[in-house]
């Protein structure tokens, strides 16, 4: 399986009023194949999505590097971009726009051929099941077809490499798993995927690997069974309860061992 | 970029919340124009305590020399004497003639200029008292009656021709008018365009296109541009639409007849092209602004918080064009927006003072390239693109005032 994303020693700082400088991903570290759907696994505020804008490009790393394709993040944006679909944790789309324009758009924005656009936006059209209301305003729509649309913008260039920052958040059971099984499917077909979530149920069913992210430090990373075997709990819930508890002893006595 | 800004246009055109505003803000201010005219109306008898009038004064007859003397007791009136007839903009013509041994008086003024009507009324009574001198001394004379004897005349001379009245009128209406419908306009995009897309996030899933940052800028500039454009045309047409029938229809109702006027004065090629050019430039100048602070909120309700200074400042500004009697200098030709209103105004009154005009286009392009070489910087930047409250120049502003303070 070929190497899709390498990510070495990522640093990011942010300033807060109250906290003063707070280290939201620290040394963070971890590779993505092929073909693969690597899971980001971490509560509210543990650098998740911080660390997948920087993926994006959206933000820059304090110190480290992110490649994506091949293509690194601070000196070669432009191919990044065109290598990776970005879906943000919220829809995102615009209101006054319809499912068909936006991803008509988004495939123009992103450089797709122009005369195979009407033809790959037909398709998304038909593969996400959105003909319908493909030509209603997004604001008269309801989560789920938000959230559908949004996939089919982010997928609508081909890209090799898709970042999902939360995806079936908010959504109910039936769309969830029909969103899963569009992302295991495009998994199916080459592409390599990151999936971040707070849901273990969600990581434990979708994701081939998974990387358990807490304060902004990577945990650990591996495969469902590989993560059972280190920790020795079947859950996910378990797992990560154990691997963060284990973190914070451990943090726990550094600082002890500074005090001292 | 250019399918960037054919979103951002359907996005905004689309809105009927930015819709509703574009048409709302100016009918709400076009009574505050109202206000300002009163205001200076009431104001304008202070004004006219301070301001000078030259009066060239011709007197034809040596018996009546001593109306110098007189005349010379009105303030601020500084008089020249002359032995032609001579009319300009800035000063009023009296010529004093002999008929029956009693004074013949004939007055030049601009009728439409508020200060020299106001001070002709001052000059009527102490001619009056003058004449009644004069008159006093003939009757003593002879046996005529009092009201066998003119008085005088005043000639109300308009230096433009015919319709001088109605142009300066829409002088004054058509520079305001536009600006602030076009400002209005402006605002309305550019909050969407920037502190809005921040809060749906369409700005971030955009900044992961291959579009580079700077396109994306861009886009929202000139989308924030076009709209304002259109917006503020098609509203201060309609508006000036609406205004005609009023006056055309007050104008049947009390004189019998309707309005007539030229329209090619106002409306050809010349004032069109360099009008529409002029607006151009000074929507530039208010999209950067505008995009620039709105672009430091995260949310609609901030962005419109953030403008609304300069939507004020700026739009204040231009109400000086209906100031009557204010004339066109260097001072006018550096402050932005109300640089370009003076210009129009003077272009609709056909006073095309070349000086001025070279130096409001300089100056404005000089504003435009200052405003794109720092406030574009700060556009570009993660945290106030992606709408992160620290923002750096926020934290720049916060720590210059914390080390002042220290000291």
């Amino acid at each position: 399986m070929e190497e899709k994303i390498i990510i070495k020693n990522l640093k990011k700082e942010f300033y807060d009023e109250q906290r003063g400088t707070v280290l939201a991903v620290n040394d963070l570290s971890f590779t993505a194949y092929s073909g693969e759907i690597f899971g980001l696994l971490g509560p509210n505020g543990a650098g998740k999505t911080t660390t997948l804008r920087m993926m994006a490009t959206l933000m820059k790393p304090h110190s480290g590097n992110i490649s994506i394709n091949g293509f690194d993040t601070i000196k070669d944006p432009q191919n990044v971009r065109k290598s990776m679909g970005f879906l943000s944790a919220t829809t995102a789309l615009y209101p006054r726009l319809s499912p068909r324009e936006i991803i008509t758009y988004f495939a123009n924005l992103n450089g797709y051929p122009e005369d195979k656009t009407e033809e790959r936006v037909e398709h998304l059209i038909e593969y996400f099941n959105i003909t319908k209301y493909a030509d209603t305003l997004s604001e008269k729509l309801s989560t789920g077809m938000k959230q559908i649309t949004s996939i089919a913008r982010t997928i609508v260039h081909d890209p090799p490499v898709l970042i999902l920052d939360e995806p079936s958040s908010g959504l109910d059971v039936i769309v969830a798993q029909k969103i899963h099984e569009h992302i295991l499917d495009l998994r199916d077909h080459g592409k390599t995927v990151i999936f971040s979530s707070h849901n273990m149920g969600e990581v434990e069913k979708v994701c081939d690997r998974i990387g358990v992210i807490n304060n902004g430090k990577l945990l650990t990373t591996g495969t469902l069974n590989e993560l059972r075997e280190i920790t020795g709990k079947y859950y996910m819930e378990e797992i990560f309860i154990y691997l963060v508890q284990e973190y914070e002893t451990v943090k726990q006595k550094e600082t002890g061992n500074v005090n001292d | 970029m250019k399918a960037l800004i054919l979103i951002y246009l359907k996005d905004l055109i689309r809105n009927k919340y930015t819709t509703l505003m574009i048409i709302l803000v100016p009918v709400i201010l076009y009574p505050t124009l109202y206000w300002g005219i009163t205001q200076f109306l009431m104001v304008k008898s202070g004004l006219t305590d301070n301001q000078e009038i030259n009066l060239s004064l011709d007197i034809r007859s040596e018996q009546f020399l001593s109306v110098k003397d007189s005349i010379a007791t009105i303030k601020n009136f500084i008089i020249s004497e002359t032995s032609d007839e001579d009319f300009n903009k800035n000063s009023m013509y009296l010529l004093v003639n002999q008929v029956d041994s009693l004074p013949f008086y004939t007055l030049h003024l601009d009728s439409t200029n508020a200060i020299q009507k106001e001070f002709s009324e001052k000059l009527k009574v102490i001619l009056s008292d003058y004449y009644d001198l004069q008159l006093g001394q003939r009757i003593d004379l002879s046996p005529y009656d009092k009201d066998y004897f003119n008085t005088f005349w005043v000639i109300k001379h308009n230096i433009d021709g015919e319709y001088e009245n109605m142009t300066r009128i829409l002088s004054m209406i058509i520079p305001l008018m536009s600006i602030i419908t076009i400002i209005a306009g402006l605002g309305t995009g550019a909050v969407e365009l920037t502190a809005g897309h921040t809060e749906d996030k369409t700005t971030e899933t955009t900044l992961t296109t291959s579009l580079s940052r700077f396109k994306i800028i861009m886009a929202k500039l000139f989308a924030t541009n076009i709209y304002g454009l259109i917006g503020g045309i098609l509203n201060f047409s309609f508006l000036t639409f609406v205004i005609i029938q009023i006056i055309n229809t007050l104008m049947m109702q009390f004189a019998g007849k309707s309005l007539e006027f030229d329209w090619s004065l106002i409306f050809n090629f010349r004032t069109i092209s360099i009008t529409f050019l002029s607006l151009t430039l000074m929507s530039h100048i208010m999209s950067l602004i505008f995009v620039a602070a709105a672009g430091f909120a995260k949310t609609r309700k901030e962005g419109n918080i953030l403008i609304t200074p300069f939507f004020m400042a700026f739009m204040m500004m231009s109400y000086v064009v209906i100031i009557p009697g204010i004339e066109p200098g260097f001072i006018f030709s550096v402050i932005p927006v109300l640089n370009i209103a003076m210009m129009i105004k003077l272009l609709l009154v056909n006073d095309f003072q070349i000086l001025f005009f070279a130096q409001t286009v300089s100056f404005s392009l000089i504003w435009m390239l200052m405003l794109y070489k720092y406030l574009l910087p700060f556009m570009l930047e993660e945290e106030i693109i992606l709408g992160i409250s620290n923002t750096s120049l926020l934290k720049q502003i916060k720590g210059r005032f914390a080390r002042w303070k220290k000291k």
